[in-house]
C-alpha cells in the first residue's frame, strides 16, 4: 500500500471516506490553507500610468467576498477529494474544484482575465469527457468503483488510467497554467490565486497516489 | 454492442474537438461543447448497469453547471468591454398563438395528473411553460409579484409533503400506499409549480 496503513473508514452508504496516513497529511494540509484564506486581507495594487499619478486600485467589498468564497468552496473540495474513496466522487470532486477554479479567476473584471477564464473553462469541460469516460469504462470493466475493492482485483487498467490521468491534468491541472497567462499575480486581490495552485497540486499527487493502487 | 458506442462515442468526441478548434466565434465555441458532453453521457450510458444509471444524473449536472458558469463569464466579459447586450424582444403575430395554448396546456396538465410523480410534474410544467410562453409573446401582462411569491410557498408546501411521505416510508412502513400517494403528489406539485416560475420569469 502506497499511503501508509489505514486509521479507519467511514462508510456513508454509498459514500465511504478513509483515513490513511496520506489522505489525512493532505486533508490537514488543505483545511489550514482554507483557513489562512479566509483570515487574509486581499493587497492593494498600485498600477503605474502612463500620464499622471500612480494610481491605488482598492477592492470593493461584493467582489472580496465574491472571491473569497469560491477559494474557501475550492479549499473544501480539496480536502473532500483528499479523504473520498470512490472513483466517481474523485471525478465529481475534481470538476467541483475545476467551477471553483473558473469562479475565482472570473471574480477580476479585467477582459484579459476573463479571455483566460473562458478558455480554461472550455477546457475544464473538453476535460470531462476523458474524466468521466475512464470511470465509466473501469466500471464496466471491474464492475465496482470503491478504491478499497479494486486494489485487490488485479485487472490491467493502463488505457482507462491514461485517460483518467488525462482528464484530470484538464479539470485542474492546468489550472495553474491560465492563471499565469492572465497575470493574476499582479491582478488585483491576489492572495486568493493561491488555492488554485494547492489545489491542482495537491490533486495531482492524490490522483498518482490513486492510479498506482488500483 | 459495447465497444461500438464507446468507440463512436470517442470518435464523436474527437471530432467536436476539431470543430472547438477551427471555430472562432466563442459563443459556437462554448456551444460545441454541448456535443462532447453528449458523447460522455453516450459513453456512461453505454455501460448500462444500474449503477451507470446513477452515475448519468451527476455527470450531467456537471457539465450543465460548467456551461453556466461559462455563459456567465462570456456575458460579464461583454459587460466589460462595454457593448450593449441585445435584449431579444419578439414581436410578432401569428394566430396560433392566440388559439392554441389553452387546449394544449389543458390536456398537457391532464396527462400529467395522470402520470404523477416526477414525470408527471414535467409534462404540467411543460404545458404551463407553453401557455406562459405564448402570452409573454403576444406582450399580455402575466407578472406578478403576488402571484410569484405565492407560486414559490405552495411549491415548498407540495415540496414537505413529498418529505412527509418520504420518511413514512421508513417509519411506517405498512402503510406504504398512502405515503407513496403522499410522495407522488407532493412531488408532481413541486415540479410543475418551480419548472413553471420559468415562464413568469422577469
Amino acid at each position: 500500500m502506497i499511503d501508509g496503513g489505514i486509521f479507519g473508514i467511514v462508510p456513508f452508504g454509498d459514500i465511504i471516506f478513509k483515513y490513511s496516513m496520506f489522505s489525512t497529511i493532505g486533508f490537514v494540509i488543505a483545511i489550514t490553507f482554507t483557513i489562512l484564506v479566509y483570515l487574509t486581507k486581499p493587497e492593494k495594487q498600485l498600477e503605474a500610468q502612463k500620464f499622471g499619478e500612480d494610481k491605488l486600485i482598492d477592492i470593493p467589498l461584493h467582489e472580496l467576498k465574491n472571491r473569497r468564497y469560491m477559494a474557501i468552496v475550492c479549499g473544501i473540495a480539496t480536502a473532500g477529494a483528499m479523504l473520498t474513496q470512490d472513483i466517481f466522487d474523485f471525478a465529481l470532486f475534481l470538476t467541483l474544484v475545476g467551477i471553483a477554479n473558473i469562479g475565482i479567476v472570473s471574480a477580476v473584471k479585467r477582459e484579459h482575465v476573463l479571455n483566460a477564464s473562458f478558455q480554461y473553462g472550455l477546457t475544464s469541460i473538453i476535460a470531462t469527457l476523458p474524466l468521466f469516460g475512464a470511470s465509466a469504462l473501469i466500471l464496466a470493466k471491474t464492475g465496482t468503483l470503491s478504491i478499497l475493492e479494486l486494489h485487490h482485483l488485479n485487472k490491467n487498467l493502463l488505457f482507462e488510467k491514461i485517460l483518467y490521468g488525462l482528464g484530470m491534468a484538464g479539470e485542474t491541472g492546468v489550472a495553474p497554467y491560465y492563471a499565469a497567462k492572465a497575470e493574476m499575480f499582479r491582478a488585483p486581490g491576489s492572495p486568493y490565486i493561491l488555492m488554485i495552485h494547492l489545489s491542482s497540486l495537491l490533486l495531482i499527487v492524490r490522483t498518482v497516489e490513486i492510479l498506482l493502487t488500483i | 454492442m459495447f465497444y461500438e458506442t464507446v468507440i463512436i462515442s470517442f470518435i464523436v468526441g474527437i471530432l467536436s474537438l476539431f470543430a472547438i478548434g477551427v471555430q472562432k466565434n466563442n459563443l459556437h465555441a462554448l456551444i460545441l461543447t454541448d456535443l462532447l458532453e453528449c458523447s460522455l453521457l453516450c459513453i456512461i450510458a453505454a455501460v448500462g448497469t444500474d449503477l451507470a444509471e446513477a452515475l448519468i444524473l451527476p455527470g450531467l449536472v456537471v457539465s450543465m453547471a460548467e456551461i453556466l458558469a461559462i455563459a456567465e463569464v462570456l456575458v460579464v466579459r461583454e459587460k466589460v468591454r462595454g457593448k450593449k447586450l441585445n435584449d431579444f424582444k419578439i414581436n410578432f403575430d401569428l394566430e396560433i398563438l392566440r388559439t392554441s395554448p389553452l387546449f394544449i396546456s389543458i390536456i398537457l396538465v391532464i396527462y400529467g395528473a395522470i402520470l404523477s410523480g416526477f414525470t408527471g410534474g414535467a409534462v404540467i410544467a411543460s404545458g404551463l411553460l407553453y401557455y406562459f410562453f405564448c402570452k409573454r409573446v403576444l406582450g399580455e401582462n402575466i407578472i406578478n409579484r403576488v402571484k410569484w411569491v405565492g407560486i414559490c410557498g405552495f411549491s415548498g408546501i407540495a415540496w414537505s409533503l413529498w418529505i412527509v411521505g418520504f420518511l413514512g416510508f421508513y417509519l411506517f412502513p405498512k402503510y406504504w400506499l398512502v405515503f407513496l400517494l403522499f410522495a407522488g403528489l407532493g412531488l408532481v406539485i413541486k415540479v410543475c409549480s418551480k419548472l413553471g416560475l420559468l415562464g413568469m420569469a422577469e
